[in-house]
């Protein structure tokens, strides 16, 4: 029998009953989705997909810890553990301080609008990292995952109120540190 | 319903510069606000910009065979032959199980064979070789002289 036509909820409940053909297919359908914002959370390929395997095998390991009652929808409560599980990794790591500047030892045509995108991309990715954790997750459910504010704010156990406020603080500084690093003609 | 400079301001910021599609109980008042007012055109240019430089975060695509290698790392790991051959015997005793007095006489029985057997193995004189018998034949087969054939 194929799982592919049951929803999230349906699936979840057959794998508590032990199906390992459930199992697979809810792997299937949303790893590369969690991946993602584990990536966004550790910085690191290889930490992201270890991050979503262990959530996975716990999924497998413990499926009871899902609640139907308690929790609305399985993709919210499957977000806080693939988190929860990264913020541990990242109290763990070192802090790695990023490259003031990135030098190329022998430039070719065409490098420097490289040099320049690459600048970019650690830039916005240093800035990032320096917001405050919650900031971050707000940052990046929402406007990297594309998550209501509802779903969110669920996800993080906040008011949506005060999820939207830590939005707008994280984007407020985000944006003077850009205007600042990346010259005002960038924004 | 009018939206002030300060309230689009923070809708931008919590909604994105994609003013279609916030919420809809003040997209079209954020619409009409837009309309009129040039300021808050220029925002939204700024927004879109800054939301530009964003998405050039550094992002990874993850390896293709992720989900595979989450569901083979789920599957139980195969078991060692020892212990299977161990089950394999329990199963054909349980198989076999007899009643308590029933094992009992079949443990003695199988017990008295053993010592049997052991007494016969020691006490049977067709078994000895006398030591003598073969020095005797090796020194022939070593100092033999005659014709070999």
């Amino acid at each position: 029998m194929g799982f592919s036509h049951l929803d999230d909820e349906s699936l979840i409940q057959q794998i508590q009953q032990g199906s390992h053909g459930a199992f697979a297919a809810m792997v299937n359908r949303h790893s590369n989705r969690f991946y993602r914002i584990a990536y966004r959370l550790v910085f690191n390929k290889g930490d992201a997909e270890d991050m979503v395997q262990e959530a996975f095998l716990r999924l497998w390991a413990r499926p009871q810890l899902w609640n139907p009652g308690k929790q609305a929808k399985f993709t919210t409560w499957f977000y806080k553990v693939v988190i929860n599980l990264c913020l541990d990794l990242n109290k763990k790591k070192k802090p790695l301080d990023l490259p003031e500047d990135i030098e190329f030892a022998d430039r070719k045509p065409g490098q420097d609008a490289l040099l320049g995108i690459h600048q970019e991309q650690t830039l916005v990715d240093g800035f990032i990292k320096e917001l405050p954790e919650r900031q971050q997750l707000a940052l990046s459910l929402c406007f990297y995952e594309g998550l209501s504010n509802k779903e969110a704010a669920e996800i993080l156990g906040v008011k949506v109120k005060a999820l939207q406020s830590l939005i707008m603080r994280a984007k407020t500084t985000l944006k003077e540190k850009v205007k600042r690093h990346l010259g005002g003609g960038s924004i | 319903m009018t939206m002030d400079p300060e309230q689009f301001k923070e809708n931008l910021l919590v909604y994105g510069s994609n003013v279609h599609e916030w919420p809809e109980d003040i997209r079209q008042a954020g619409l009409k606000a837009l309309e009129i007012s040039s300021e808050l055109r220029a925002l939204l240019a700024e927004e879109e910009r800054f939301e530009r430089v964003l998405e050039t975060r550094w992002y990874e695509e993850p390896s293709r065979d992720l989900a595979e290698r989450i569901v083979s790392a789920s599957q139980p790991k195969k078991k060692k032959v020892w212990p299977r051959l161990v089950g394999f015997f329990s199963e054909l005793v349980w198989e076999f199980s007899l009643p308590k007095p029933a094992l009992t006489a079949v443990s003695v029985s199988l017990v008295f064979v053993l010592i049997l057997g052991f007494v016969i193995g020691f006490s049977n004189p067709i078994g000895s070789v006398s030591t003598e018998g073969t020095q005797t034949d090796l020194q022939e087969f070593l100092y033999y002289e005659g014709e070999v054939l």
